[in-house]
């Protein structure tokens, strides 16, 4: 569904993503770790299309992609959340939602009242129909968390991608939040790629994981491959934590 | 085939593949139907005073320049602080091409509408590349810039006495009977804007467009077309308050850039919606009142109003909540009514 190849940005003389290639198969939950200044955000900054790629390609359902604005690249069917909530502070969870129905997928015609109407299935999927007038700024965080949730669902999205959905909420909001990607995957049939520093969550959740160290490809493979990995726990601990 | 649909608050249309809902529940109409027809009594009150004629036509064209104004701040996400360069460019368009060429006023409003729109089109890149204050600081010097243009080509513009003479949009023969017919025009003017802006803001659109004015990044992210947006809101309203400067023409027949290109100009346009309430279209309405109304009544206190008009505007901008002003009284205990509200039943 989504492959990378060769992917390189830099900011100045800083390479924050280099040569940099994996592939998301249809219907699969990869996860991307590594510690901070990996370049993980980055890449999925180049994939949403919030930046554009110095070099390499990234193709989606083997259309190019690399370079096309955000608002084209989520009318193909890609969306994201973010690792800090970036809401409509003014706007109530109702109209923040009704924004992603009406310009996120083919909805040409929609009226505002259908619009809001379909809105609303979404914040009743997250638990957020109760709260559908109240202004973003009075949510709380894992609420906020829900609502850019709801608001990527809303744009029908195929591939979605997650930017650390489980930063700042306690074990019980974290363990929702989970059961609700989960049965959001199994609902829409979409499939995630998943930025996620909590290593219980990202291990349960993902089939598949690629880590990145110093905007370079460390490794990919599954959950356990990865945790076993002596430079994936040197990257993450320090050498002298490696087992030989 | 057109369908009817009559549902408990709200009629529907259907063609072909188009859907179009109008509200007709009292609580969403009531209180606007109120205002106009107070707005539209107006004159049976003061038929014989034509200074409050064309105070109250003053405010009404204030008031159609700041709508438009209001929902380009909100389409583009900047302030722009030279809304009044449309005014000159639509005036002096309708003005020069009806002396000199005696286009008919019919003639001259198309003229004014198609230079405006290019104008405003050729420059509206200006809102993708400027940010916060650059874009401000453009669009306040352009209208300056316009205006020494005006003194550079005297010859054409006639500087500071500015054009004279031009053809009327119709004589009724008595001149208490122009003034009430232009009062009456100018606030259908307005309304219509008022309608135009209210429509943008119920719909589809303008949930898009709050979107934009938020944060404009991550409303493309959720599929925006914001590039497309702000040059549309940039060049509409442009439009918009272009036609301005052509009413003000063949109301007033008069049009002298030192009047409408100053930042004196600008300032009075941006209180208005500082007073009335940010983003609101119907605030301006109050807003542009207001300001013409405490303006007059300051006048009749001699030169000391020059300092007393500041004074006063400085405290309603203080006093009135901030950012909401005089309409955001209203809104507080009306903010449901002006976004659909969903019914839910449960069982």
């Amino acid at each position: 569904m989504l492959e990378i190849e060769g992917l390189h940005k830099s900011f100045g003389g800083l390479d924050a993503v280099k040569n940099v290639d994996f592939s998301v198969r249809q219907g699969e939950i990869v996860g991307l770790i590594g510690p901070n200044g990996a370049g993980k955000t980055t890449v999925m900054n180049l994939i949403s299309g919030a930046m554009k790629a110095d070099k390499g390609a990234i193709r989606f359902l083997g259309r190019e992609i690399s370079g096309l604005p955000s608002n084209k690249v989520c009318r193909m069917g890609i969306c994201r959340t973010y690792q800090i909530p970036k809401p409509f502070y003014a706007m109530t969870a109702l109209a923040s939602v009704t924004v992603s129905v009406i310009n996120g997928g083919d909805r040409p015609n929609m009226s505002l009242f259908d619009a809001a109407f379909e809105a609303s299935y979404y914040l009743e999927f997250v638990g957020l129909f109760a709260k559908r007038d109240i202004l973003a700024k009075d949510l709380n965080l894992y609420e906020l968390r829900m609502l850019e949730l709801a608001r990527a669902l809303a744009t029908t999205p195929r591939l979605l991608l997650l930017d650390e959905s489980m930063a700042g909420l306690n074990p019980g909001e974290a363990s929702l939040a989970l059961d609700m990607i989960w049965s959001a995957q199994e609902q829409f049939g979409i499939t995630i790629l998943w930025i996620e520093h909590v290593m219980k969550v990202i291990m349960a959740a993902a089939q598949r994981i690629v880590v990145l160290q110093h905007g370079q490809k460390l490794m990919e493979g599954t959950p356990s491959d990865v945790i076993n990995d002596p430079r994936v726990i040197e990257a993450y601990l320090g050498g002298r934590h490696v087992v030989d | 085939m057109v369908k009817f649909e009559f549902k408990r608050d709200r009629v529907v249309f259907r063609w072909k593949d188009l859907k179009y809902e109008y509200i007709i529940e009292p609580r969403y109409w009531r209180n606007p139907a109120i205002g106009i027809a107070l707005l539209a009594a107006l004159p049976i009150v003061v038929w014989n005073y034509p200074a409050m004629l064309t105070m109250f036509t003053t405010a009404n064209l204030l008031a159609a320049i700041t709508i438009p104004l209001g929902l380009q701040l909100v389409g583009t996400a900047r302030v722009n602080f030279g809304p009044q360069l449309y005014l000159g460019i639509g005036g002096y368009t309708a003005a020069l091409l009806n002396l000199h060429l005696g286009w008919h006023p019919f003639a001259t409003l198309l003229a004014t509408i198609l230079v405006c729109g290019s104008i405003s089109l050729i420059l509206s890149p200006i809102t993708w590349i400027a940010k916060g204050l650059y874009f401000s600081l453009i669009t306040l010097i352009l209208p300056l810039a316009f205006l020494d243009l005006t003194f550079i080509y005297g010859d054409l513009f006639r500087g500071e006495v500015g054009l004279i003479g031009m053809s009327p949009l119709f004589d009724l023969g008595r001149v208490t009977w122009n003034y009430v017919s232009y009062y009456y025009l100018s606030l259908m003017l307005m309304l219509f804007y008022l309608l135009i802006a209210d429509k943008i803001g119920q719909s589809r659109y303008g949930v898009t467009l709050a979107s934009i004015n938020e944060d404009e990044d991550v409303a493309k992210m959720m599929g925006v077309n914001v590039n497309r947006n702000k040059v549309f809101y940039y060049v509409f309203p442009s439009i918009l308050i272009g036609v301005v400067g052509w009413f003000i023409v063949h109301t007033f027949r008069t049009f002298a850039g030192v009047t409408y290109l100053p930042l004196e100009y600008m300032l009075k346009v941006l209180i208005i919606i500082l007073i009335g309430g940010r983003a609101y279209s119907y605030g301006a309405i109050w807003g542009a009142y207001f300001v013409t109304i405490l303006e007059d009544v300051l006048r009749m206190a001699g030169p000391i109003n020059y300092v007393l008009f500041p004074v006063f505007l400085i405290l309603a901008i203080v006093l009135l909540p901030r950012g909401e002003g005089l309409f955001g009284l209203y809104h507080k205990r009306h903010h449901r009514d002006y976004f659909p509200q969903l019914k839910v039943r449960r069982n």
